[in-house]
């Protein structure tokens, strides 16, 4: 590693401090200080006083504001997230349950999403104005503009109830359990330990949710793919490469997308957010037992403490993310490396 | 020659705005085809919000209709015995006695018809009563009227077309799906278009304030609107309304929250890159001051992108939207909305009753769709940056 | 090295290009030869056409541009009759292009040897990956830089050493046309000397054909042979080097040596050309030039003079030296 690039990830680990720090007070400002008892809005309205004091108590809602926060922010970097109000647990556990589902089905999402996105993204580079290019635009805003609950269910209607050819809720069948967990992907445990009954029933769960989920994002992708591309295509050097005799498909695929891919790496980061938030919906759509349902079902749980631990693993979890993806431009862009 | 070099601007100058705008076909090619059709759905959308009251055949919270009818279904056939049938005048068959079905529509138009309906659990039932003689006449389902008269002896069609039916169906709960389709529209383009003023109107502020007084609060501000961007929108919104609670103006502010940051980054970027023109410069070393820098050189500048941006945002506050209510948070039960509609219809499908999701699903598609054509068009067409000559 | 040999015979080239406010012709039926062995300067202004032109020898114009008509004869090829995939085996190989700017001419994201070893192998697929890189060490090792910058990215690499890999990979594969596309335009006037002193060297060595498209006169004086004048998408004149500069014959040529500063005239002030260029959409009808010409006559507002041998090797494009046969009908009668 060159002093340069050491410099640069320092510097970008640094930066991640304060971003932690504002997003953590984001979750506190929304869950404690915006009008809005979390007592009332949990217990709903008609608690009984004594009801809605011995849930202050219980979470400190009572002390003033100040305190709240310094204790709010001592227990995250402790990584206490306190005892689900429902379970008994401590939430740092049920988040490690429900965690690996989100992961599995946001990496093959993303699977999906770059392969479409890409591709497409680049091909219409490649032809820009062409019929092929107005197509694919065309199709990549109808499909970022599905809702993807929608798409979900038609999906399930189509290939799960329809014809039946795919489960449609779910990680596994009934009856069906890893023998043992060791990443939590079920898909990945079952590879390791040589499950293949296993590996197929957990992949046949899991192709719908990551279509739907994935092909949502691809519209976005295969918009960014395609302006990273052309600002790339315009450039001088494909100019020049087309001068020294290289093949159109060498120049776009290998020179172009690999320059595109740098300033794409950096937007794919921030669309991890969007990855998430659509894996809130997939997962309350089919039913995966994930951190989005985690939520929303808590949330009608009245489980205050869990939804609040939930929502701010979340937000360290995108302060991460944007971490490695910085860190990850770093190696890709030379510019930087050296 | 000297023709042709003057003529497409004098010419351009004497037609009106509409003509002007047709033109635009020939200038900007495909992309104002996207741009023209995005805005057709739109405007199609905002007539049918603006005319509601008028366009949508019945209330959208009256249970107008049977249960789960499908489309185009809800017409009803009238049955009697072979050669038996009674003289009844089509025109008025209150006060005959009629056999029909519970909990389909027969039933509910021999409610409206005046007629005493006599309630039968099922076909099988409906039917022993008309050929037993128990009743003289049954309401049954125009579709289904001539498969019953082929497979029961005895029966023949008195009158056909009866009752009203529904284009595209009815609900759980038997409300018209086309009425709540076109009153739905009101509450979704509402809270969009609510929501995506809020986060403009805070978001271009902080922006120009940001990007032009630059230093410490600059960095501020940027690292904060990056934070809330990086968060799964969603989330924030569904955290947000848990605390405000339901209702449209919760989560109009819900949603416009996940925005501004969006507003904030190109607007702060656009003033950057305008600060540095020489026509600014010129300005600021003329003495004006800072704040008619800002509103008369920086701000027309931003307004392209805006608008840009406020179309793309609305597509987007349209989803958000429509996924809160997926996921129950969204919006009273009384308010027509197709993210509710949606979200209660999921529970049917597996019985085979696709009408209830397919069409609100639709409907968000056409509309986040349309924001989004216009906003992208747009964007070719304002800021041509990839067109040459 | 100059002989009177033909290598790249351009005639009537026309290149259009299709924008919204109309059809730029860009490259308006233009016709000189490039003899083999010789350096030939291409000036004008920006805009004036020159670097179309080059693009356009390499039948490199993109969309919304193209060859709209005219005959291209390299070495006896038609070019303008060539399958796309002959086309591009020819680029790189027998004629290849210098670029103005070195650092966005190169890829940011590859190393120096891959980018030549990549242009060695796509002509010479047979070629093995460490042949061809032996082959790239030689060549840099010539060109002055050492080998083991080979493995360094553009970016790690000086403004001179930058457009020295450029020339390697022009001269990689020794092809017969170099096209020189306002090569120096971005270095400093210390380092364009050395670029200018290795290109003369490496003519004699590779016996290269240059064409060099630039807007500075005096590198045109330093290395041409023979010189063409571009003005508004048409040649103005072509000419010896020492001819043109003593005698220029077309108003245009007259105008724009005197606005080169020259330290030796040191009192005189520098002439000023009176208007711009014209839009080359609309532009004016008759002689493109008439507008600005100090010696414009009726004529040239309504006709375009042709582009004609007035003395043995001295083109020019202008009434002044042309029978005015106002019957002719030409071209220009069209536009």
């Amino acid at each position: 590693m060159s002093p340069a690039l050491r410099r640069y990830i320092i510097v970008r680990v640094l930066l991640t401090i304060p971003m932690v720090l504002i997003l953590v007070s984001l979750v506190f400002i929304v869950l404690r200080v915006l009008p809005g008892d979390p007592a009332v809005a949990i217990l709903r309205e008609g608690a009984s006083e004594e009801q809605l004091a011995s849930f202050r108590a219980a979470l400190g809602l009572d002390k003033p504001l100040h305190v709240q926060y310094v204790e709010f922010l001592t227990g995250v970097l402790r990584f206490d997230f306190g005892y689900s109000m429902t379970r008994k647990v401590p939430v740092t556990r049920e988040i490690k349950t429900f965690f690996p589902a989100t992961v599995e089905l946001a990496l093959a999402s993303m699977f999906v999403t770059a392969v479409v996105g890409i591709f497409s993204g680049a091909f219409a580079a490649q032809h820009r104005k062409s019929p092929a290019d107005y197509a694919i635009r065309i199709l990549s805003i109808i499909l970022y503009s599905l809702p993807i609950f929608w798409l979900g269910l038609m999906l399930q209607m189509t290939f799960g109830t329809g014809l039946g050819w795919l489960p449609v809720s779910n990680r596994l069948s009934p009856g069906m359990a890893p023998k043992e967990v060791i990443t939590g992907l079920y898909t990945i445990d079952a590879i390791l330990t040589g499950d293949w009954a296993l590996f197929k029933d957990a992949a046949s769960h899991l192709v719908l949710p990551a279509l739907t989920l994935g092909l949502v994002l691809a519209g976005i992708f295969t918009r960014l793919t395609r302006a990273n591309m052309l600002d790339v295509l315009e450039q001088d050097f494909i100019t020049a490469g087309r001068a020294r005799g290289l093949r159109e498909r060498v120049l776009v695929y290998k020179h172009g997308l690999r320059n595109a891919f740098i300033p794409i790496v950096t937007l794919l980061g921030l669309q991890f957010a969007l990855l998430l938030a659509g894996a809130i919906l997939t997962e309350t759509t089919f039913s995966w037992p994930g951190m989005g349902r985690l939520v929303v079902d808590r949330i009608y749980d009245r489980d205050f403490t869990t939804v609040q631990g939930a929502i701010l693993f979340f937000a360290l979890l995108v302060a991460g993310i944007s971490l490695v993806v910085d860190i990850l431009y770093g190696f890709l862009d030379p510019r930087i490396r050296y | 020659m000297a023709e042709t070099h003057s003529s497409p601007t004098s010419e351009v100058e004497n037609i009106g705005l509409l003509g002007r705008f047709w033109r635009g076909r020939i200038w900007y090619g495909t992309e104002w085809y996207i741009t023209t059709f995005g805005g057709l759905i739109l405007l199609a959308i905002i007539l049918m919000t603006v005319f509601a009251p008028w366009l949508a055949p019945f209330d959208p919270n009256q249970f107008i209709g049977a249960q789960f009818t499908p489309p185009g279904h809800g017409k009803q056939a009238l049955l009697a015995r072979a050669g038996e049938a009674p003289p009844v005048d089509l025109s008025d068959l209150s006060g005959q006695v009629i056999g029909v079905q519970r909990n389909r529509n027969g039933a509910n138009l021999a409610r409206e018809l005046g007629a005493k309906g006599k309630r039968y659990q099922t076909q099988e039932d409906l039917l022993a009563a008309l050929l037993d003689g128990e009743v003289d006449l049954i309401f049954v389902d125009q579709e289904l009227a001539p498969e019953i008269v082929a497979s029961y002896d005895g029966l023949e069609i008195v009158a056909e077309g009866l009752g009203r039916s529904y284009p595209l169906g009815t609900d759980n709960l038997g409300r018209d799906i086309v009425s709540r389709l076109i009153w739905g529209a009101r509450t979704v383009l509402g809270v969009a278009l609510t929501s995506a003023l809020f986060s403009s109107i805070i978001g271009i502020t902080l922006g120009l304030i940001s990007g032009f007084v630059s230093g410490f609060l600059d960095r501020v501000l940027s690292l904060m609107m990056d934070s809330i961007y990086s968060f799964p929108g969603l989330l924030l919104a569904i955290a947000m309304v848990v605390m405000l609670g339901p209702g449209l103006l919760n989560v109009a502010v819900a949603v416009s929250v996940i925005y501004i940051p969006t507003f904030f980054r190109v607007v702060r970027g656009q003033v950057l890159s305008v600060k540095e023109e020489l026509y600014v410069e010129a300005a600021r070393s003329l003495g004006a001051k800072p704040l008619t820098i800002l509103t008369r050189y920086i701000f027309p500048n931003v307004i392209p992108s805006v608008v840009v941006v406020f179309s793309l945002n609305v597509a987007d506050a349209i989803l958000t939207e429509a996924g809160l209510s997926f996921v129950g948070l969204g919006l009273p039960p009384d308010v027509p909305d197709w993210g509710y509609d949606l979200s209660k219809g999921q529970s049917f499908l597996v019985a085979g009753q696709w009408w209830l999701i397919t069409f609100p699903g639709i409907m968000i598609t056409l509309v986040a769709a349309g924001f989004s054509l216009l906003g992208e068009g747009l964007s070719e067409i304002l800021n041509p940056r990839l067109v040459k000559g | 090295m100059m002989t009177n040999d033909v290598l790249y015979r351009i005639r009537d080239l026309v290149v259009e290009y299709h924008t919204r406010a109309g059809i730029l012709t860009a490259v308006d039926h233009v016709s000189f030869d490039i003899r083999r062995g010789e350096v030939l300067g291409l000036v004008g202004e920006s805009g004036c056409g020159k670097s179309t032109l080059g693009k356009a020898l390499m039948r490199m114009i993109q969309e919304p541009g193209r060859i709209a008509s005219g005959e291209l004869w390299f070495d006896g090829m038609n070019l303008m009759q060539l399958p796309p995939g002959e086309m591009r085996k020819l680029r790189g190989s027998r004629i290849s292009m210098i670029f103005q700017d070195p650092m966005t001419s190169l890829n940011p994201v590859q190393r120096v040897v891959d980018h030549i070893t990549e242009t060695i192998r796509v002509h010479q697929p047979q070629t093995s990956e460490k042949a061809a890189r032996a082959r790239a060490a030689e060549l840099v090792d010539r060109l002055g830089i050492s080998r083991n910058r080979l493995d360094d990215y553009p970016h790690q690499l000086s403004g001179g050493m930058r457009q020295r890999v450029m020339i390697s990979l022009a001269l990689a594969l020794r092809a017969d046309l170099v096209i020189a596309d306002e090569a120096t335009t971005s270095l400093d006037v210390i380092v364009e000397a050395q670029f200018l002193d290795l290109l003369k060297e490496l003519r004699e060595e590779f016996n290269l054909t240059i064409l060099l498209i630039t807007h500075n006169i005096g590198i045109v004086a330093e290395l041409a042979d023979r010189v063409a004048v571009m003005y508004a998408g048409r040649m103005a004149e072509l000419a010896e080097v020492h001819e043109l500069f003593e005698r220029p014959d077309h108003p245009y040529t007259r105008g724009l040596l005197r606005a080169v500063p020259n330290i030796r005239l040191d009192d005189a002030e520098l002439y000023k050309m009176p208007g711009s260029p014209p839009d080359l959409v609309s532009p004016p009808p008759g002689c493109r030039f008439h507008p600005r010409c100090p010696d414009v006559m009726d004529i040239c507002t309504r006709q375009a003079p042709t582009f004609y041998e007035n003395k043995p090797g001295h083109f020019v494009n202008c009434w002044l030296y042309q029978e005015r046969e106002e019957n002719v009908s030409l071209e220009e009668a069209s536009s």
